[in-house]
């Protein structure tokens, strides 16, 4: 058994690195959110194939390639072209775009499940179709929308983890520096582990008791 | 752009000659990781059904936990971990073993929504007719439970290819780490990954237009029986 100095020495590095890994979560989370609703409301309002087409493609992508080539990619491919971003930077804007391909069907569905008659009632009352979506479909949208969102969200958490991959510095990439310089593989990876639970564990729970408030009474 | 394709192009049967084994190793992973979680889910769901005296709570404590981890955690513990307990697998095997076990998380949610949508009095009446134990399940519970389970399955192979890409950490020799070594000497990252990229596509999408395509066919039959 490890005496607690000992695991005090690996555990600091890390716990400082899940600062990192939430950071990287909530930018990404941001990013995804905004983009995915962005994108799923320009498809609402316009049906041209102009606009359907392209985003179909970028949605195709980035759910048939693996998150680590799209990071590779945005990372290496994009210093190759001259511009080099930061890896948090990149590790950021990486996830969120991958993010936002997943989000944009989640949010589409979400638009679709409202019933029409709601956007057709709220016309009639004279509302203008911006003020019908954003008063009458999108808040009705959250409620829909709300499982899916959270799983994703405990999702990208985990998903964090590859940004190691680019070097920047969140849990799993700061146990790997310390199994470098001390060979104690097992006490890293078991505290990182662990510290993911603390963070995932309470997270889903916690979105599931919000959904379940949310939850529209049957 | 046009000297982007000049370039791809030029390297493409070289790098070709050493991406493409490594796709099949890839493909190999997907594959071989699918049985284990396979296996583990099945194992998983006949334990949950079996009864028991705390297999429910030690199987919810196993799932909670693989789905609160990163693959790449789950990997480093069992590459780089589990020797320091006097267990060393290769690369391969514990890219198997891995998302073996990250999958059978998921999929035993998959098979256990499978079962229970099916309805007791479905299996007790084909026994009624005369059916034995086995033709019941053959040709009354199976049909029916491929139909709800068959397109998360598909889906989650999919997802599953996707994540063999983060074998390349523990030195698992498949696409991503080819694409990383031919990266490293021809000094032409943006080319090299938008070639792994386009063979990681090139696999995957056929299979997401598939569960397109099955999923409506699937329950066409089901619906008309509701009605």
């Amino acid at each position: 058994m490890p005496d607690i100095a000992h695991v005090l020495q690996f555990a600091t590095p890390l716990v400082l690195a899940a600062r990192v890994t939430i950071e990287v979560a909530a930018g990404a989370f941001v990013v995804a959110v905004l983009l995915g609703l962005f994108l799923a409301s320009l498809r609402y309002f316009i049906s041209s194939s102009l606009v359907r087409i392209p985003i179909a493609i970028y949605i195709e992508i980035f759910r048939n390639v693996p998150s680590l080539t799209h990071l590779f990619i945005i990372f290496f491919g994009l210093a190759y072209l001259g511009v080099r971003l930061e890896s948090l930077a990149a590790a950021i804007i990486g996830l969120g775009l991958i993010g936002a391909a997943v989000l944009t069907e989640i949010f589409r569905a979400g638009f679709e499940a409202v019933h029409i008659g709601q956007r057709e009632a709220a016309l009639a009352v004279g509302m203008t179709p911006r003020a019908a979506f954003r008063e009458i479909i999108l808040p009705q949208t959250w409620r829909v929308t709300l499982p899916p969102l959270g799983n994703y969200a405990v999702q990208l958490v985990k998903d964090t983890s590859l940004v190691a991959a680019i070097a920047a510095p969140e849990i799993m990439f700061t146990a790997r520096n310390l199994v470098v310089n001390t060979f104690e593989a097992t006490l890293a990876y078991g505290i990182a582990a662990a510290l993911y639970l603390v963070i995932c564990i309470p997270l889903s729970r916690a979105i599931r008791r919000f959904e379940q408030r949310m939850a529209i009474p049957r | 752009m046009i000297g982007f394709l000049q370039t791809l192009i030029e390297h493409a049967p070289d790098w070709g000659r050493r991406l493409l084994p490594a796709a099949g190793e890839t493909m190999l992973i997907t594959i071989s990781g699918f049985g284990v979680a396979v296996a583990l889910a099945v194992l998983i769901e006949f334990a949950r059904k079996s009864g028991v005296r705390g297999a429910g709570r030690a199987i919810g404590a196993y799932i909670e936990i693989v789905r609160a981890l990163p693959v790449l955690a789950i990997l480093y513990i069992v590459y780089f971990g589990l020797p320091g307990v006097g267990l060393t697998l290769s690369p391969f095997v514990s890219g198997t073993v891995g998302l073996g076990i990250v999958y059978s998380a998921y999929l035993a949610e998959v098979l256990r929504a499978g079962v229970d949508s099916l309805h007791r009095g479905q299996r007790e009446a084909a026994l009624a007719t005369g059916m034995t134990p086995l033709q019941a399940f053959e040709l009354i519970v199976l049909p029916q439970a491929v139909r709800v389970v068959l397109p998360p399955l598909l889906v989650s192979l999919i997802s599953l290819l996707k994540d063999s890409s983060i074998c390349a950490l523990i030195a698992v020799n498949e696409l991503t780490l080819s694409g990383r070594v031919i990266m490293s000497e021809s000094f032409l990252p943006l080319h090299v990954f938008v070639l792994v990229g386009a063979i990681y596509f090139a696999i995957a999408w056929p299979m997401s237009l598939f569960v397109r395509w099955l999923e409506p066919r699937l329950h066409r039959g089901r619906r008309s029986a509701a009605a």
